[in-house]
């Protein structure tokens, strides 16, 4: 017993090697892939000891760390609305852009704590061997009549409110415009109302998958880089409509207080290469945010599934937009919801 | 009552076990959602935990975490539980409430709270740390078990100890603490399965590549849950079975030594 | 005397253990429901001419003057960004307009009050500096208010928003109230059987009561997700043995949520149960067998009654631990099905409105704390 309680005890001090860097993802497959794509070649490279750790979104976490001073990650991975707004608290450290080269990386991808890692986007998808006819956009996702059956969405104000504007008729570059009122937001939870009943909601995005496969939803909109996995390994199952492609981009960015920053930056530079990132490519269906990915045609070619070639009919979630209004509709959501 | 018993004692053991039964075969399919019955049987998610260290090393962390928080728990808690039984004092409700506090406080709060508590002291990224926390969380199930199975013990019972000539320690050791065993055993349980399946603190107070069993699962759920949890849980429940059996036949060779 | 000495140096050991590690930074957290501290932080000049000044009408000059430093300078420091979030979640608007001031003001010169009118007439309504002035001040009633579905206009009284958290808080308590009822019912019965059994009987089911503990929640919702779905082992059993036509919705209903959580908490109120059964002498019940009890006076009149501090702990820890839940209703309950715990989650990790999430915190405890004390209070009487 007492020798569990020093070991125990000694457990923080066996703190972290000299210059390790950690690196902190959304987990899963895709990090499995960079991992052995991008952080392994990299460390191996440069001789720097790579740890990824993986979170789930807790903000939380990193504001914590920042406030006590006691900063264990590195380098995180970040959805745009977050790192607008940790940028602004000022978690984050402002990019280096010395050391990380600002020019290779596709438009609107960068900003002043983040550079881009990976597009990814949700669309609406079914299962070919459950279903044979499918509705073509939104609007006629909305059709219960035609296409009978239970429709999954996000959970959550995000990628829904949209998706109800979008299938009530609203120009996809108005779609914001539109939802900022309040009007716009009561025509949105009208036009939910319209088929309530015949909605499932998930939360976390191996659901939608789960969901059709398991019956419980006969259309979904889910993240594309799933459903194309799936159909990797049974080819053709899952149809996916990439007309309904909602789509944002993650980032990579150092926090505030960092031991390691300099070698993040360094990380940062050195797995947002073109080589390293066709070696992602080609073991996962990732869509990385450099201009090549959605410039070069012999790449686009060898990657038809990545979000970067189908952005240009996608709605495009609006960071601004999420930062400022977020919280707010996130509760009429829920008071939505539940009534 | 024993119609009604043996109608809802099957019925609700089935209950109780049936996502385990789940389990089991969810674990071993091929496809890659939860599916019962599963798409085809498989050990390639049984390979995935094999190959993984990750998932040996939550199972370890968490065991340890578990076992320091049990450990530090009790200690604190018992001697509190009996000490609210022994007498009524002003103010012996208000110490009852404040010790099934942190059980009343959501989860994610009190994650918050004793991140930062442990800041404090330097704690906050390592195991040691969140063993504290899981003790500190554990401690209502001990002191709530202690008194009640103590309930039915009258203190007096010290007072005529005392008077046979037997001292204070010896008392509380051959009376009270047998007496109490069944609370302590239950409250015991209660505070390493809390520590052993707690998610919130664990994900706040973690140190960095040392993941807990349910930080492990609920890594990369925002990408997939895999099946792979089930084959942990599987496997977790397995050893639980053999330790649980081991104690029992060690326990009941014990008795008959005796 | 003595005893109450010895409870004393009993007791102290988990009382500053507790003091040090859990309460007190369990009220820092909490003090944050009713702290504001954002704006007086990052433009302590700005805030404390605010306050200075009685609120009537447009502010004095300095006040714009104050505004027009210190609002770049707290962007430039990083600290703005807590501010803008802050009002605005009370404001909307409030972000855009502080963001935009911000960065036109180093381009402005005095008198300021003209340059911040034309760059939006927010800043010429007196409602907007009511509010200024309310933010500024050291504590605030937003948080608690929202908790409970209120907020304040313009003037500082208290009006209506809408409904969110009443509904959800009551909704948490129903099920919490539910769930360890049906448990109750449920482990009543399971803990009698369980101290009349073979001690060999006895072992398996103890052990089938303790093997769940040892899977994650995580783990055991998923299961009944794959329980429960469509296509999912209960619907095939249903419809295969012919009790039903079609597959029923199973998942996403309270029923699920029910069912999941009494699964996870029955082992907590049968456990304690057991335990103050197995005291209970059987002397007792021969005794008033013998006195010419029947069976019914005998539960009712003898074993009921002692069996009541098994039956106060079971409900207080499932009570307790079920109004915190929020994981299980997130993966298969309904729309309807949301639990106050996820709300929590979502400011505290989603948000960061440390604020609100501690007001719902401590919402929640009072609840839970005021079920305990009113069901303690009915007990007794029901004992005497």
């Amino acid at each position: 017993m007492r020798l569990l309680l020093v070991l125990l005890l000694t457990l923080p001090c066996l703190a972290r090697a000299q210059s390790e860097l950690t690196v902190v993802g959304f987990g899963g497959g895709f990090q499995d892939a960079a991992r052995r794509a991008l952080f392994e070649p990299w460390s191996r490279a440069t001789g720097i000891p790579v740890r990824d750790d993986s979170y789930n979104g807790e903000m939380a976490r990193i504001y914590a760390m920042t406030r006590t001073r006691d900063v264990v990650w590195d380098v995180v991975m970040v959805e745009a609305p977050e790192l607008a707004r940790g940028c602004e608290d000022g978690i984050f450290q402002r990019m280096d852009w010395s050391v990380v080269d600002r020019t290779k990386f596709a438009p609107s991808t960068t900003s002043e704590c983040g550079a881009g890692a990976v597009s990814w986007g949700a669309a609406l998808f079914w299962d070919t061997t459950r279903t044979a006819r499918a509705p073509k956009g939104f609007a006629e996702l909305w059709d219960t009549e035609r296409f009978p059956g239970k429709r999954a969405l996000r959970w959550g104000a995000k990628m829904t409110l949209e998706v109800a504007l979008l299938a009530d008729g609203v120009p996809r570059d108005q779609v914001y415009a539109v939802l900022a009122t309040r009007e716009g937001q009561d025509r949105a939870f009208r036009k939910l109302d319209a088929i309530r009943d015949d909605l499932v909601f998930w939360r976390s995005g191996a659901q939608p998958m789960q969901l059709v496969n398991g019956g419980e939803a006969t259309y979904a909109l889910g993240y594309t880089g799933r459903v194309v996995q799936a159909n990797a390994q049974a080819p053709g199952r899952y149809a996916m409509d990439w007309g309904t492609l909602l789509w944002s981009v993650d980032s990579w960015a150092v926090v505030a207080g960092s031991p390691h920053a300099a070698e993040g930056f360094r990380f940062i530079q050195g797995i947002t290469e073109l080589e390293p990132l066709k070696r992602l490519a080609a073991i996962w269906p990732a869509s990385p945010a450099h201009r090549a990915f959605a410039e070069d045609a012999a790449i686009r070619a060898a990657n038809p599934d990545a979000v970067a070639s189908h952005a240009a009919q996608g709605l495009f979630l609006d960071t601004r937009f999420w930062v400022e209004k977020g919280e707010d509709l996130e509760k009429r959501f829920a008071a939505w919801a539940q009534r | 009552m024993r119609r009604i018993v043996a109608i809802t004692t099957p019925l609700t053991l089935l209950l109780l076990i049936a996502p385990l039964l789940a389990v089991i075969p969810a674990g071993l399919t091929g496809g890659e959602t939860l599916a019962l019955p599963p798409e085809g049987l498989s050990l390639r998610w049984w390979k995935v935990l094999a190959e993984d260290p990750r998932w040996g090393e939550a199972l370890l962390n968490s065991l340890l975490v578990g076992m320091g928080a049990t450990v530090v728990s009790l200690a604190l808690g018992v001697p509190a539980a009996i000490g609210l039984w022994l007498a009524r004092f002003p103010g012996r409700g208000v110490v009852l409430a404040l010790c099934a506090l942190p059980l009343a406080v959501p989860s994610v709060t009190a994650a918050l709270a004793l991140y930062f508590g442990l800041a404090a002291i330097g704690l906050a990224n390592s195991l040691a740390g969140l063993a504290l926390a899981h003790a500190v969380l554990g401690v209502p199930f001990v002191v709530i078990a202690v008194l009640a199975s103590l309930r039915m013990v009258d203190p007096v019972l010290l007072r005529a100890a005392a008077a046979s000539g037997a001292t204070r320690p010896a008392a509380y050791a051959r009376i009270v603490i047998p007496l109490a065993s069944p609370g302590i055993a239950a409250g015991g349980l209660f505070a390493f399965a809390a520590s052993f399946d707690e998610l919130m603190v664990a994900i706040f107070v973690t140190a960095p590549g040392a993941f807990t069993l349910p930080r492990q699962m609920y890594a990369g759920i925002r990408e997939q849950l895999s099946p792979a949890i089930f084959a942990a849980a599987t496997f977790v429940t397995v050893l639980a079975i053999t330790l649980m059996w081991t104690a029992e036949t060690l326990a009941r060779r014990r008795v008959r030594g005796a | 005397m003595n005893d109450r000495r010895t409870a004393f140096v009993l007791i102290t050991p988990l009382m500053a253990a507790l003091a040090l590690a859990f309460l007190l930074p369990l009220g820092l957290t909490l003090w944050r429901a009713v702290a504001n501290p954002e704006f007086r932080d990052a433009m302590p000049r700005a805030a404390h001419l605010l306050r200075a000044w009685d609120g009537t009408g447009l502010p004095p000059e300095p006040v714009f003057a104050a505004l027009a430093t210190e609002l770049p300078g707290a962007q430039a420091a990083q600290t703005l960004g807590a501010v803008t979030r802050r009002l605005n979640e009370e404001r909307s608007g409030m972000r855009s307009l502080l963001l935009a001031t911000a960065r036109a003001a180093p381009g402005m010169e005095a008198p300021y009050a003209a340059g911040f009118a034309t760059l939006d007439p927010a800043w010429a309504d007196p409602a907007t500096w009511r509010f200024l002035r309310r933010a500024a001040s050291p504590m605030t009633a937003a948080w608690l208010l929202r908790a409970v579905d209120l907020a304040q206009d313009d003037a500082g009284r208290v009006i209506a928003a809408e409904a969110l958290f009443r509904p959800m808080l009551l909704r948490t308590l129903s099920i919490a109230a539910t769930v360890t009822l049906i448990c109750l019912l449920l482990g009543y019965p399971l803990a009698w059987h369980l101290t009349r059994m073979r001690p060999e009987h006895a072992r398996i089911v103890r052990a089938l009561i303790l093997v769940p503990f040892w899977s994650s929640i995580l783990v055991r919702s998923a299961a009944w997700i794959a329980l429960l779905q469509r296509d999912g082992a209960v619907n095939a059993a249903l419809v295969g043995s012919g009790l039903l036509d079609a597959p029923a919705q199973l998942l996403f209903t309270r029923g699920a949520v029910l069912l999941a959580m009494v699964q996870v908490l029955l082992p907590f109120m049968v456990l304690p149960l057991a335990a103050v059964m197995g005291r209970i002498e059987p002397r007792l019940m021969l005794a008033a067998t013998g006195l010419g009890a029947g069976p019914v006076a005998l539960f009712l009149r003898v074993f009921l009654p002692l069996s009541l501090p098994g039956v106060a702990a079971g409900c207080a820890i499932v009570f307790t631990v079920a109004a915190g839940f929020y994981v299980t209703p997130a993966l298969i309950g309904g729309a309807r099905d949301q639990m106050v715990g996820s709300f929590v989650v979502f400011f505290t990790n989603q948000t960061i409105n440390w604020g609100m999430a501690a007001a719902l915190s401590a919402l929640l405890l009072a609840l839970v704390g005021l079920v305990a004390l009113l069901s303690r209070n009915a007990l007794r009487r029901i004992a005497a």
